[in-house]
């Protein structure tokens, strides 16, 4: 599924609205944080084992970013492109499933 | 039901408490404080006796009151809170939220004075320092007043073209807590005169996606606070043809600004509040004395309404603008400062006195207001266009 900001929200940074044309007081379309790929500051990302992952969902709902998808298998995956590797899912798994590795750019 | 008038003693925080019973909203999140307590204890009598359908949610703070408040105004709920003093202080940072994300919230206050040191009693600067918070902001000077301002604070903020919050005050212990004679309206009446529902653009919910409460940096934030701007220019319009359209129904007259006795006047007395009771009775005794004073009250301070009262002081000789609030190192007293900003580089406009008065509840008698109009006129004479005193405190 390719996470793409509201094309609304595309349109009016692209075309740079103003107080006539802008939602009042700030309320956007949801969704708009996929226009932002956060998923580069990370200083390391998320390796899950998925012969450990027994399904619980911790990480999923723990994760600040919803960057955690549960996959067809219902086992845990990250995505990548939105991971900021604060490790939140690593220390909320009970089967020690989710390792944090450094990432080197 | 029309027609009937209803007279009822009432204190001023009963009569807000009454005054929002005949709204219901669907939200009241408050915590209480001297001297606003009665308006929350009667109010929750109400809730619990199902004379209402209001959600009440007591808080443990007013930083929370005010937390709650803007999270149920988003889901499109009617909301209402009240506090005072230290409170509406630790309210303040969300006050601008409650602005910033146009939830159409009415805070009634009972005015009182900071600490320290310590004081519960009336003063009015806790509701003043508001006045960039891009909240509406009325003054009353009685519990009608106060009853009045309750219901129609809700049309004002409502309106689509202002869906700002709105405060209204009252002073402690001075309107507050005093027992007044109070014209009710009828359950009806208000019915009528206030939508069954908001206007809701963006809902909160389950049903509606959309993200509230974003992060809005250089490139955007000022677009936003804008719109802000416009929608307070719009709610004075709306203030004044809401206060036109509920004279008319309550019969009672209800302005932006209320003139007394200034037609041929060549002095005016300015004040807000309960103070401009006085101003009127001091015009009255002055009169009697020949002089030709009349008296300016403001009711509405945010929007502040700069050309009605141009016009107003337009031609006269001086003002003396009566001033319950502390401000320290200022060029005048808080409303002082803004008639003095709105006369700026006008022709015929009066010299300008302001003073203090009044802190922490101290009475500023008749007697006294007559010698503090005296002393303006004294100003006048020998060619002092802007003074700034404290009055009634012992050095």
């Amino acid at each position: 599924m390719a996470k793409e900001a509201p094309d609304e929200f595309l349109r009016w940074t692209k075309e740079k609205w103003g107080s006539s044309q802008l939602p009042i007081g700030g309320t956007v379309p949801y969704h708009t944080a996929y226009g932002y790929k956060t998923g580069d500051w990370s200083a390391f990302k998320a390796i899950i084992d998925k012969d450990k992952c027994i399904s619980c969902m911790n990480c999923y709902y723990y994760c600040p970013d919803s960057a955690i998808i549960m996959d067809d298998d219902m086992k845990a995956a990250c995505d990548m492109e939105f991971c900021k590797g604060c490790g939140i899912c690593s220390k909320h798994c009970p089967s020690d499933a989710i390792e944090m590795k450094r990432v080197t750019r | 039901m029309s027609g009937v008038r209803q007279v009822v003693g009432m204190t001023g925080d009963e009569a807000v408490a009454h005054a929002v019973k005949l709204v219901n909203p669907d939200v009241v999140a408050a915590y209480p404080i001297t001297p606003q307590t009665i308006i929350v204890e009667r109010y929750s009598d109400f809730v619990n006796n199902g004379e209402v359908d209001t959600s009440f949610i007591p808080v443990e703070s007013e930083h929370s009151a005010m937390s709650a408040c803007v999270g149920a105004s988003l889901t499109g709920a009617r909301v209402f809170t009240a506090t005072a003093s230290a409170g509406l202080a630790l309210m303040y940072e969300i006050l601008y939220v409650a602005s910033g994300m146009r939830c159409p919230i009415v805070l009634a206050v009972a005015n009182r004075a900071f600490s320290a040191p310590i004081n519960i009693h009336g003063e009015c600067t806790d509701q003043l320092i508001c006045r960039d918070a891009s909240w509406v902001s009325l003054f009353g000077e009685s519990a009608q007043e106060a009853y009045d301002e309750t219901i129609l604070s809700f049309k004002i903020a409502e309106h689509p073209d202002v869906m700002l919050p709105t405060m209204f005050g009252i002073e402690g212990f001075i309107v507050t807590h005093a027992l007044e004679r109070v014209e009710t309206l009828s359950k009806q009446q208000v019915e009528d005169f206030i939508p069954a529902s908001r206007i809701v653009r963006d809902r909160f919910s389950p049903d509606e996606h959309k993200t509230f409460g974003s992060l809005v940096l250089q490139d955007y934030y000022m677009e936003i606070k804008r719109q802000q701007e416009e929608a307070m220019q719009n709610a004075y319009k709306v203030t004044k043809d809401v206060m036109q359209e509920f004279s008319d129904l309550s019969g009672r007259r209800m302005e932006i600004i209320e003139k007394y006795q200034l037609e041929d006047a060549e002095h005016a007395i300015v004040a807000y509040g309960a103070t401009a009771g006085n101003a009127k009775a001091v015009v009255d005794r002055l009169r009697a004395k020949g002089e030709k004073v009349g008296a300016l009250k403001i009711r509405l301070f945010r929007p502040f309404p700069t050309l009605d009262i141009a016009q107003a002081l337009s031609g006269l000789k001086t003002a003396t603008i009566l001033d319950r609030s502390a401000t320290f190192g200022s060029p005048g007293t808080i409303v002082q400062t803004d008639i003095a900003s709105g006369l700026y580089g006008r022709e015929n406009v009066p010299s300008l006195h302001g003073y203090i008065n009044g802190l922490g509840g101290r009475v500023l008698t008749l007697p006294e207001i007559e010698e503090i109009f005296e002393k303006s006129k004294d100003y006048n004479d020998v060619g002092m266009n802007s003074t700034t005193d404290w009055v009634g405190y012992r050095s």
